[in-house]
């Protein structure tokens, strides 16, 4: 019934629960929090610390390494993409940037449809949308409270007559600071750190911060417990840890899960785990205004076009643009070159405007386990969502173009700066690949999907594993394609529809 | 030697080398010596590493006008320093052996044969941007990890802020490392 660092854990410690909850992120919290409300004894584990408010500061050099996977340095292993994910209680629900959407529906069907996934439809899921968008406050974005960069995205939609809209979001006071992506100092975020974990703790689960799980515990077809390490602020393992419960939830993120599930050796008899990454990779483009943007204040996104979206498989329009400023370390990072020039661009900080375009892509990677044991990822980007790549750059252009800005910016190497709308005809647009323009993805899924035909999907659509009973997912691991828009939603439903599943279990 | 060839042959050294960490014979680690300042007091950097790094760090961070903080005011290699002694133990190996591959093999993609950190100002630049635009995609990632990496220490000094109008964090100001 409490939060408690593992770091103050020594030697060998022995526990015993109905269910353990690996990650503590936006499925993890929710699962943890519904079998602590059904009376079962739960305990969810979280390798990362447990921060509040108190413990952010705006500062990008200190929150990056504080509150990300890999000190915020992880990467495809080719280098090519940046991954960013949460690390700690509450997972990348701390620092995430608060859009909520539902799954599209023509998602959901395309799942029942090609993926055999049943009970998961609009109609069925929507009791679960309803207890999380309430819990979390969902509401729309206020007007009054979009900044000017996501006012330019709206103008270039509306002068180009593209589809787009004001977006929804899981915040409370917001003071609009613009540090979204750094944590919450003012405590806005509706999140798994600042509502559902503290309902979980109040039902009665332990969250036991500062402990990594590295394996699952299991003879030929039931699950037995978990086996975890406590760690130290540096990193030392100062407790080995065994934990006996005849359930396991990973919600350890599609990264996190997929790696201990490997690292387990979880039966893979069609070996599909940690195989069909998707992650919604991006590209930005800047446009220089001749007035100020002020990027870097406000709340950070809460405008979408969707004029080049849609969800049939296969579709040759899959971009979702949204906006995509950064704080000064982010902007350097992605600004191309180095040395004068790239100082003398840094001075139009506040002259750009930035977008993105976000694949739902097709592509399908793979985690597995790398170096040390760690999560590593695997992600070839093909053809097909290259080209819609080099249409989303092209789309960001046209918007800023739109919007009146004067001249664009495509961080590409050799840079790319384009003075007119016009111009943007006469580019080759095959230098939009991964290495020549900056990627970043921040919705890694599909690791252990589900569905009803074990050839086909990890979990069924329990989120229970094919041959593991007791073995369970909850995270954004369970998709068995990309959504294309912002997941969290999904996956705190997702958790909450398929918890009675794992209550019953956690039962007998 | 034709040139896609030559091309070829240097794209494989620089790789090979990554991939094998097979740099560390090439290192030679004398003739490299710290500041007084700096002995004994860095963490990760040796004085080979760190003297390649601050060579690394003059370029990146170069300013454009006189009104720029120094790598030296904003002390950016000693932050990358600090930053290191906790990242994951592969990307610590990754980046030390990185600097290797920047020091004695980086020039030959600019077709120079000395050191890094014994080459012109602009020669440096030209190594550095031939890695930036290299066909490699492990060249063209590593070097724009470091990049990140050297912005950070740069950036994260308030002394920087005014360059680009940005008025930093609402809350008051906390330390940095
Ligand atoms: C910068 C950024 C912005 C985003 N913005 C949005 C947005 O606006 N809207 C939206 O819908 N989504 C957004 N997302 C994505 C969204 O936050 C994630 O998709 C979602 O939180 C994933 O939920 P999850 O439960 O799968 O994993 P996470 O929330 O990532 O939680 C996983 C947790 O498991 C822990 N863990 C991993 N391995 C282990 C282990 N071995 N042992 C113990 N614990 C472990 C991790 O430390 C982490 O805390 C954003 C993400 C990022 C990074
Ligand atoms: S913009 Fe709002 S939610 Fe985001 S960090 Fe600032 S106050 Fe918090």
């Amino acid at each position: 019934m409490s939060i408690r660092s593992g770091s103050e854990l020594r030697g060998q410690v022995n526990l015993q629960c109905d269910a353990v909850v690996v990650g503590t992120g936006a499925g993890g919290s929710i699962a943890a929090r519904e079998l602590a409300r059904a009376g079962a004894k739960v305990i969810a584990v979280e390798e990362g610390a447990y921060c509040t408010s108190a413990d952010f500061n705006q500062r990008e050099e200190q929150m990056l390494p504080m509150l990300f996977q890999d000190r915020g340095g992880r990467t495809t292993d080719d280098l090519a993409i940046r991954v960013l994910q949460g690390r700690g209680v509450g997972g990348s629900t701390v620092h995430n940037t608060n859009l909520c959407k539902r799954t599209p529906d023509a998602i959901l069907d395309l799942w029942h449809d090609r993926y055999h996934v049943t009970g998961m439809r609009a109609v069925e899921l929507a009791p679960a949308f309803e207890t999380i968008e309430r819990d979390l406050s969902v509401a729309e974005i206020p007007i009054a409270m979009r900044n000017r960069n996501n006012d330019i995205l709206r103008i270039g939609a509306e002068a180009l007559g593209w589809r787009g809209g004001q977006l929804k979001h899981n915040r409370v006071g917001c003071q609009g600071s613009g540090f979204c992506e750094l944590g919450c100092v003012y405590n806005a975020k509706q999140n798994a750190l600042k509502v559902v974990i503290p309902q979980a703790v109040l039902a009665g689960a332990d969250v036991l911060s500062d402990v990594r799980a590295v394996k699952v515990l299991h003879n030929a077809n039931r699950v037995r417990g978990l086996r975890a390490e406590a760690i130290d602020r540096e990193g030392r393992i100062v407790a080995e840890i065994t934990i006996d419960a005849p359930v396991v939830v990973l919600s350890a993120s599609a990264v996190g899960s997929a790696a201990l599930a490997r690292a387990s050796n979880v039966p893979d008899k069609y070996e599909l785990v940690g195989k069909r990454l998707r992650m919604h990779p991006g590209g930005v483009v800047a446009g220089r205004f001749k007035d100020e943007v002020c990027g870097d204040k406000g709340i950070p996104q809460s405008y979408e076009c969707t004029e080049h979206l849609s969800f049939e498989e296969g579709s040759d329009r899959r971009v979702w643009i949204t906006t995509a400023f950064a704080h000064p370390i982010g902007t350097a990072s992605v600004l191309p070159g180095f040395g004068a020039k790239h100082m003398s661009m840094m001075r139009s900080y506040r002259h750009f405007s930035v977008l993105t375009a976000m694949l739902h892509d097709e592509s399908m990677g793979e985690v597995y386990l790398g170096s040390e044991g760690r999560p590593a990822l695997r992600y070839e980007m093909n053809r097909s969502d290259r080209l819609q790549l080099q249409k989303g750059l092209r789309a960001c252009a046209e918007l800023l173009f739109a919007a009146g800005a004067e001249e664009v910016v495509i961080p590409a190497t050799p840079q790319v700066i384009v003075k007119s709308r016009r111009d943007l005809d006469r580019i080759d647009w095959s230098f939009g690949k991964p290495h020549s323009v900056p990627l970043t993805a921040v919705h890694p899924m599909g690791t252990m999907p589900m569905g009803d035909d074990p050839r086909s999907s990890v979990v069924n659509s329990q989120g229970e594993h094919h041959q593991l009973r007791g073995l369970f997912v909850a995270d954004g691991s369970l998709f068995p394609t990309s959504i294309g828009g912002p997941p969290q939603i999904s996956i705190y439903a997702f958790a909450q529809h398929l918890s009675p599943h794992i209550i019953a279990r956690a039962r007998h | 030697m034709s040139r896609v060839s030559r091309r070829g042959v240097l794209r494989g050294i620089g790789v090979g080398i990554l991939a094998l960490g097979g740099v560390a014979a090439l290192v030679r680690t004398s003739g490299y010596e710290l500041p007084a300042h700096r002995r004994g007091k860095l963490r990760v950097l040796d004085a080979a590493q760190f003297t390649i790094l601050t060579a690394i760090a003059s370029r990146v961070c170069a300013a454009d006008a006189s009104d720029a903080p120094s790598i030296e005011e904003t002390d950016v290699v000693g932050f990358v320093d600090s930053f290191a002694v906790s990242m994951p133990e592969k990307m610590k190996r990754d980046l030390l052996l990185f600097l290797s591959v920047i020091e004695h093999v980086g020039p030959l993609f600019a077709k120079h044969v000395d050191r890094f950190t014994s080459l012109g100002l602009s020669s440096q630049d030209a190594v550095l941007s031939a890695l930036e635009a290299n066909d490699e995609g492990l060249l063209r990632g590593g070097f724009a990890g470091l990049k990140a990496l050297l912005f950070m220490g740069y950036y994260r000094d308030p002394r920087t802020w005014p360059l680009l109008q940005y008025d930093g964090p609402t809350i008051s100001q906390v330390g940095s490392p």
